[in-house]
């Protein structure tokens, strides 16, 4: 009896498994040493080593003997959660209700950056259509700088579920290294005298918000959006369901349960499902390289959009009352991180500067802005494809 | 420049303009919202129970 017959994983071991195992076993020391998104690396790493081992049940295999398909359990939770787009949705009404809207109504006009540090995923989009994707899966990459790992996974999932493995990996990884992308870029992109300037809004930030408007504010977006964009429904209404569970004061006890329990469960199938694409023969391509690479441009140019739009805006605003231009780059989804590292950065050329309420104003409307931006791609590629 | 390229220009200059039409549309809402459901201050239960029962025995 031979190896083969005997271990027939390690026979049908390559080295494209074992650099895949490598993969999740650096994906497993990311979550874990740097606490970099451990929710989701984790179980993606765990996923990553459970999937690379030759003939895993944990993937559907061809029983030898029979001839017959036998399901592997990824594989159902794959078909079942990522193709359907249930998990990433249901992740949506968790972060519906840990959303607090009420600093965008204090500080509304900042909303309006969680437009422009979408920037990023549409500029990727174009460059990646120039290196030879073609505009769904060009889409798919772009989606990575929505800075928002369920929206990508809905956007890749629908239209390039081949590159899904590597797009998740992309987007959860640069949400983690927000702290060590975003402030060269901002500092290259502004001088010291911008970085210190205050936004002076202590009334603003101390400013009481109606509980009625606060319950009628997913009400009225999700019909709001409905009516526009219908496509962008699923997306907004379900991040706006979570929201009115939150508000409502009536369910506080499902308002608990989809911030822990709901956001725990659905998070640990995500990440292990979304394993199941990690599979050496889809994982080690340069397409996964250039994906990667792509991802981090895509963050670089957030970045650029928000701080380039909050300088354009100062143009128009009269000394004492502008922008301070880092708050710009908090309009990406990543919260609270971006809204922190732009206090930090503020504290750090100046102590007495609090950026804290607006950076965090920005950074809802980038959570809001992320979700807008996945639909408008929803609802415009398969248009045009 | 490729035709998918061009296509990618076109969402890109429809997709930000769309963004920013949804959330000045949404920054309205909130400005409508804040307006005509303002913030009051709740009575305390006690008061309005007190009210009441002045009213009655006028």
């Amino acid at each position: 009896m031979g190896l083969e017959e005997l271990l027939p994983a390690i026979a049908g071991m390559t080295w494209q498994h074992l650099v895949m195992i490598g993969v999740g076993l650096i994906l497993i020391y990311l979550a874990i040493a740097k606490n970099y998104e451990p929710t989701l690396l984790l179980p993606m790493g765990f996923g990553a080593i459970l999937v690379n081992i030759p003939l895993s049940s944990a993937l559907t295999q061809i029983d030898p003997a029979t001839g017959q398909a036998v399901e592997g359990v990824l594989n159902v939770f794959f078909d079942a959660g990522i193709a359907t787009e249930i998990f990433p949705l249901l992740i949506f009404i968790a972060i519906g209700a840990m959303i607090d809207f009420s600093p965008l109504f204090r500080n509304p006009s900042l909303l309006l950056f969680g437009a422009a540090a979408q920037f990023g995923i549409f500029f990727t989009m174009m460059f990646a259509t120039l290196l030879g994707y073609d505009i769904r899966e060009a889409a798919s990459i772009g989606i990575i700088g929505a800075a928002d790992g369920p929206t990508s996974i809905v956007v890749a999932s629908r239209f390039a579920p081949n590159l899904l493995g590597p797009i998740s990996v992309a987007a959860y990884s640069y949400m983690a290294l927000v702290p060590i992308i975003q402030p060269p870029v901002i500092r290259l992109l502004t001088s010291r005298k911008e970085r210190l300037i205050r936004m002076s809004s202590a009334n603003r930030n101390n400013k009481r918000i109606s509980k009625k408007a606060l319950i009628a504010f997913p009400i009225v977006i999700t019909i709001a959006a409905g009516i526009i964009a219908p496509s962008s429904l699923s997306l907004i209404g379900f991040l706006m369901f979570g929201n009115l569970i939150r508000e409502c004061g009536v369910l506080n006890k499902l308002s608990q349960s989809a911030q822990n329990e709901l956001s725990s469960l659905v998070t640990i199938l995500l990440g292990i499902t979304i394993a199941s694409t990690m599979t050496a023969d889809r994982f080690i391509r340069t397409d996964t390289l250039i994906i990667i690479a792509l991802g981090l441009f895509a963050f670089i140019f957030d970045t650029f959009g928000g701080v380039i739009f909050a300088k354009f805006l100062n143009l128009f605003r009269k000394e004492g009352n502008k922008i301070n231009p880092m708050i710009g780059a908090c309009g990406i989804s990543a919260f609270p991180m971006s809204a922190r590292v732009i206090h930090q950065m503020g504290q750090k050329e100046d102590p007495y500067n609090y950026l804290l309420m607006p950076a965090i104003s920005a950074n809802v409307g980038g959570q809001i802005g992320s979700v807008v931006a996945g639909g408008i791609i929803l609802t415009l590629v398969p248009l045009l494809a | 420049m490729t035709p998918t390229t061009q296509t990618a220009l076109f969402i890109a200059v429809v997709g930000v303009a769309g963004i920013f039409v949804f959330m000045s549309f949404f920054y309205l809402i909130i400005l409508a919202l804040d307006k005509y459901l303002p913030y009051q201050e709740e009575k305390p239960e006690g008061e309005f129970i007190e009210e009441i029962s002045e009213e009655s025995e006028e």
